[in-house]
């Protein structure tokens, strides 16, 4: 099987702390990949430098073929990238940044104007799609940018905390639409959480993560299964503590990375 | 063609940012007319001054009016892009497989359309309260070619201090060169009624001489002279503001 994403050694610092040491994996296409890890372990860093908005400190990656430092471009053709905070242009309609998208990643205004439909309808934002996205709720904003890093159909989805700050029932919304489009579809779709129930019902596979190092990877079942218990416990017993822990370092440049 | 193609969409964008909300608008338009009324108004007697070279202050006043307008159309550009880089919408942009020039020659080109914009519709309400507008019609595209020049370098300061900085508030604070840049010109009193340090700064800002060129086309008509020193100055000091920018953004975005 063809890997979609390969890493060897990557690894970044910023000043004297190092957010991820080393880290070598690969995800095969079409897998549904999680990283999993408190605060600070490394997995926004690590989406970041895939994603070509960080450069790594040494190391090399592949993301659908393309190095991300020798073909940065070549990897965003390819890539949708749904970051951690919501990155819509908030004095725009829903319309006008979904066509925005659409034409910059190469559509013609009207093949975007099409998909922006169906996303929006998919979305449940048909209704609100000519108010502008300050107006929108928590749970419309993140269905938005959601439908933002679908609008070019990428072969590769990274989603970084996709359903951080939502309520239980917008978890829902989002945690079907991306099983359903993993199964369906065929993208490969990297994820990372801090959230156990989120890597356990959506990952076919999930790499723990803690202080920029992967300790242990496998099926969530299979992890469970190792330490006779739940995913919480399998990350205590292969980290050592909870992921609700965390330290600070103050002379560390971000002061959250833990040491 | 695609890079065209991406420089029009962002050029959109830029456009449509830099006027919403739309309520934010009123003091763009509101302020310059206010500084002309009140300025020509209170300044009426200094035509008597020997050596004044207009007929009244307010057709001497009346191409500050339109510096004015272009500065608070494009001073508003670095607070924009800091938006951007704080909301992560600059992220947005860098994640996609664009030519990332196309990001920041957008943004310019709007700025530039816009003061553009924004000097025509200034012209016509200056205009209303009497202004003279000798070059008429002929002369309309040089003096909104000379205002998109300007108001690109313009807000080339504003992105400037943006991208290195990264801060609304500072960029905000840059308001702080408005002052100097518009006061200690020719805005008040034509040149040859002013002396000591006052003239030697005004002839060294080079402000000064692109005001000159948009009082050359209201007031007196194509002065060719002027009108050279106004481009080349607005396309120099353009040049400078923008290669500044480029270097930032092109920090910003490796």
């Amino acid at each position: 099987m063809a890997h979609a994403i390969e890493v060897k050694n990557l690894t970044r610092k910023f000043g004297k702390a190092t957010a991820v040491k080393d880290l070598s994996f690969v995800v095969p296409e079409g897998e549904f990949f999680g990283f999993l890890g408190p605060n600070g372990a490394g997995k926004t860093t690590t989406m970041r430098m895939l994603a070509t908005l960080l450069r790594p400190t040494s190391g090399t990656a592949l993301v659908n073929g393309h190095d991300i430092v020798a073909s940065p471009a070549d990897v965003r053709a390819s890539i949708g990238f749904a970051m951690q905070g919501v990155t819509l242009d908030p004095l725009a309609n829903a319309w006008e940044n979904l066509v925005l998208l659409g034409v910059l990643y190469g559509a013609k205004e009207k093949n975007a104007r099409k998909r922006a439909e169906q996303l929006l309808e998919l979305m449940q934002l048909t209704k609100v799609a000519k108010q502008w996205v300050k107006n929108y709720s928590g749970g419309m904003k993140r269905r938005l940018d959601l439908a933002a890093v679908l609008m070019h159909q990428p072969a590769i989805l990274f989603l970084d905390e996709p359903t951080e700050g939502l309520d239980p029932s917008g978890r829902r919304v989002i945690w079907q639409y991306l099983k359903k489009l993993g199964r369906e579809s065929g993208t490969t779709i990297f994820l990372t959480t801090h959230y156990m129930d989120e890597a356990d019902y959506l990952c076919e596979r999930v790499a723990i993560i803690d202080k920029g190092e992967i300790v242990v990877d496998g099926a969530p079942a299979d992890l469970k299964k190792k330490v006779k218990g739940s995913l919480d416990d399998a990350f205590i017993h292969f980290t050592g503590h909870s992921i609700q822990d965390e330290t600070t370092n103050s002379k560390a440049a971000d002061p959250y990375v833990r040491i | 063609m695609q890079f065209l193609r991406q420089i029009y969409y962002l050029f959109r964008r830029g456009f449509r940012q830099s006027v919403r909300p739309y309520f934010a608008l009123l003091p763009e338009y509101l302020m310059p007319i206010m500084f002309f009324v009140i300025n020509s108004a209170g300044f009426q007697r200094a035509v008597d001054i020997p050596g004044f070279t207009a007929d009244t202050y307010l057709a001497f006043y009346a191409p500050v009016a339109l510096f004015t307008a272009i500065y608070f159309s494009t001073g508003s550009t670095g607070i924009e892009v800091a938006a951007d880089l704080t909301t992560g919408y600059m992220d947005r942009l860098f994640v996609s497989p664009i030519y990332r020039s196309a990001i920041l020659i957008g943004k310019l080109l709007a700025m530039g359309v816009r003061a553009a914009s924004q000097c025509l519709l200034m012209l016509g309400l200056v205009m209303l309260f009497g202004a003279p507008f000798a070059v008429g019609w002929a002369g309309l595209p040089i003096l909104l070619l000379l205002a998109l020049i300007f108001g690109m370098g313009w807000a080339g300061l504003g992105l400037c201090i943006s991208l290195f900085t990264k801060n609304p508030r500072v960029v905000q604070s840059g308001f702080v060169f408005f002052m100097p840049f518009t006061l200690i010109t020719t805005a008040q009193l034509p040149l040859e009624l002013l002396t000591g340090w006052y003239k030697t700064v005004v002839l060294i800002n080079p402000i000064t001489y692109i005001l000159e060129g948009f009082r050359s086309l209201m007031l007196r008509g194509f002065e060719w002279d002027v009108l050279i020193m106004a481009f080349t100055i607005a396309i120099l000091f353009s040049f400078v503001t923008l290669s500044l920018s480029a270097v930032a953004f092109r920090r910003l975005s490796r």
